[in-house]
């Protein structure tokens, strides 16, 4: 059972009109991994990580989270509906590059409110849940405060703890840092590290190399919707294995 | 005996008047929100309706009110379909008002950030849930001015229908004048009426709008 | 519905247009009359008219109409039925005409009049040549969309008599004792009215977002 994947992808494929997106991708993801992916812009990190929790609809391919399958229902043979979609999504987290914090709850609110509205948890038990969270990522605090009255930087993190609230098989990272300022980014960087160190499965697409070497099991390099390095952070960062991630390790440098 | 003191005689037929207005009032917005509600969340969704609703919809927005009353109240029994006046009167002022409502949230939703409903659809809301939880809220609070602008409208709506026969208060405006000859004070006493509540309507509507100013949303 | 019926239902549509349409013209004037009126702030005069905004929105055309109709009388004021229904429609659009000109003056942008008087005009002038098209532009579609209210309102005229579109389908279904068609025909007639007002406030919405002011 430790054996199944917490993520596997094989063979996925998407493209937007006729831009090829995302060709003939494979990755596979262990239970407790962290994986970090990068790439320039327009590589199709983004699509490839939307797609895993099906914000995104591949044309070909599949994807399997702790050994389900999403997207098709394999038993009756069509594509899932809204409720089996939602089901396997809420096996998921997803921590959104904009926040996305839903802006008419106070933070302890948006932390609870899925456990309780998509679970059916009693809101005694997800508020204590949500609390214990909060205290986690350091924002118990402004449990009561609306998300306008925030920072990005207290944004993202409430929103890391009601990603954590549904107990996902992994947590999806699309960009997390980008829109923070220079200043907020490290309270962020420190709280994912935290995660990684306790055993979550992450997949971070982000530009943050020093959190990518620091932190990952694994680092991925996409380039026009191909993976075209897979490897270790060691021998990703110190001893690259293709010309376009040399150049691109340069530039970041 | 003053005009004035006519009119307390026959404070009876003002008290019921406005009870009916008032009756009709409530009844019709709550069930025509709720409908508006249920037929943006159709039009979403993309039911197989979605076509027939947008059309009623836009059919409600270049109909005159009291020609739907009519059509309910007179046309129908043609068809079999016999109503009193009060049925009448509430199912147009549901069916019109719940179109302008639709239009209204419809309206708003529009340009509501996606953001919210992908965060929504990550965290494994449906799209049900996910409309009532995380959409509604938020089109209620940014389109509260509309949504009160078209409460006092409905207010006024329930007047069109002394035409077929319900005896709300303008009726009772018309009974009273026609009964004691005092038409100047009875429809003095029945426009403040209409006044005040409207006035309340519109104190209520500030109200609710601290309700949006503490989650930090914009509006006018 | 035979010819005959269409030809009352024409006769009753033309109604419905004529008194409505006095009623705009006069209305639109009116409202910006006050709202200019308002903009002087003259002391007394000014609560006066916020009270008559107020009491004009809150009142239903339906009250109003019956109001001046049964009440003129006893003022010594002869008003006839389409008098009292020309008075009233217009009482009441120039209320809403009067707050939708009055939301052109106040989102004028300042640097307009400060550039003109820089440069010697006098505010009579500023506001002939400069600002008076603009403020007619932007508060068109506003204007537009309150005839269409007041056509949707006019109904309202039917119960001190006045044989409108509406009432005269029940002239029509006393003959025939048919009432559905007719009704159906009048909701057609209002529709095609309508409708045109609805495209006119379309395109004056698309000139007005063009000054983007």
């Amino acid at each position: 059972m430790s054996d199944t994947p917490a993520v596997s992808i094989k063979r996925l494929s998407k493209s937007f009109g006729d831009i090829e997106v995302l060709r003939d991708i494979d990755l596979s993801v262990n239970k407790g991994e962290v994986v970090s992916v990068l790439g320039s812009s327009g590589s199709g990190k983004s699509t490839m990580l939307r797609c895993i929790n099906w914000l995104e609809v591949p044309d070909r391919g599949t994807i399997h989270i702790a050994g389900k399958r999403i997207g098709v229902n394999e038993g009756a043979g069509r594509p899932m509906n809204n409720k089996e979609l939602a089901g396997m999504r809420a096996r998921t987290g997803m921590v959104f590059q904009g926040f996305n914090l839903w802006p008419h709850l106070t933070v302890l609110q948006n932390v609870m409110e899925a456990p309780v509205y998509v679970k059916g948890m009693h809101k005694e038990e997800a508020r204590a849940i949500a609390e214990a969270l909060l205290e986690k990522v350091g924002m118990s605090d402004k449990q009561g405060a609306y998300p306008f009255t925030l920072s990005g930087g207290q944004k993202q993190r409430v929103s890391i703890a009601r990603a954590l609230a549904m107990s996902p098989e992994v947590i999806l990272f699309d960009e997390p840092t980008s829109a923070l300022d220079p200043e907020r980014v490290g309270e962020v960087l420190t709280v994912m590290k935290n995660l990684s160190s306790e055993g979550y499965t992450m997949i971070v697409v982000t530009h943050e190399m020093e959190f990518a070497r620091a932190v990952s099991d694994q680092v991925v390099f996409l380039e026009k919707g191909i993976i075209i390095e897979k490897s270790a952070p060691a021998t990703f960062f110190n001893n690259p294995q293709t010309e376009r991630v040399r150049k691109f390790l340069e530039i970041s440098a | 005996m003053t005009e004035w003191s006519i009119l307390w005689e026959a404070r009876e037929t003002f008290i019921s008047g406005l009870g009916n207005t008032l009756l009709l009032f409530v009844c019709s917005i709550v069930i025509a929100f709720v409908l508006g509600c249920v037929v943006v969340y159709l039009l979403e969704a993309g039911s197989a309706l979605s076509t027939t609703l947008r059309i009623l919809i836009n059919l409600m927005r270049t109909l005159p009110f009291l020609i739907l009353a009519y059509l309910l109240y007179y046309g129908l029994p043609q068809l079999g379909l016999k109503m009193s006046a009060w049925s009448a009167g509430l199912l147009a002022l549901i069916i019109y008002h719940a179109a302008y409502f639709a239009e209204i949230l419809r309206g708003s939703r529009l340009v509501l950030a996606e953001g919210y409903v992908e965060a929504a659809k990550a965290h494994g809301f449906t799209p049900l849930r996910m409309f009532i939880r995380i959409v509604l809220p938020q089109l209620m609070i940014k389109t509260r001015p509309l949504l009160g602008n078209q409460l006092i409208i409905a207010l006024k709506d329930t007047a069109f229908l002394t035409i077929i026969t319900v005896q709300e208060l303008t009726a009772a405006a018309n009974s009273a004048q026609a009964t004691y000859f005092i038409p100047t004070q009875a429809f003095v006493v029945v426009i403040a009426l209409y006044w005040l509540i409207s006035i309340c309507l519109e104190l209520a509507l500030k109200w609710a709008g601290r309700f949006g100013a503490k989650r930090g949303f914009d509006y006018v | 519905m035979n010819g005959q019926a269409w030809l009352l239902l024409l006769e009753g549509a033309w109604t419905t247009l004529w008194i409505s349409g006095i009623a705009i013209a006069i209305g639109v004037v009116l409202g910006l009359g006050i709202a200019l009126v308002r903009m002087a702030r003259v002391p007394f005069v000014d609560q006066l008219l916020v009270l008559y905004i107020s009491l004009a929105r809150a009142t239903p055309l339906v009250t109003l109409v019956l109001f001046l109709f049964l009440s003129a009388p006893t003022f010594g004021i002869g008003m006839n039925r389409n008098t009292a229904a020309i008075v009233a429609l217009t009482l009441n659009t120039a209320a809403f005409n009067a707050e939708i000109w009055r939301a052109a003056f106040l989102s004028f942008s300042r640097e307009q009049k400060e550039a003109a008087l820089a440069c010697g005009m006098t505010g009579g002038v500023f506001f002939r040549r400069i600002m008076l098209s603009q403020m007619i532009t932007s508060s068109l579609p506003g204007l537009v969309n309150e005839m269409s209210f007041l056509i949707k309102g006019s109904p309202a005229i039917a119960i001190i008599g006045i044989v409108d579109l509406t009432r005269v389908t029940n002239r029509i279904s006393a003959v025939t004792y048919d009432p559905l068609p007719p009704i159906l025909a009048a909701a057609l007639l209002y529709m095609l009215i309508i409708s045109v007002l609805l495209k006119l406030q379309a395109i004056a919405e698309k000139k007005a977002n063009r000054l983007a002011m």
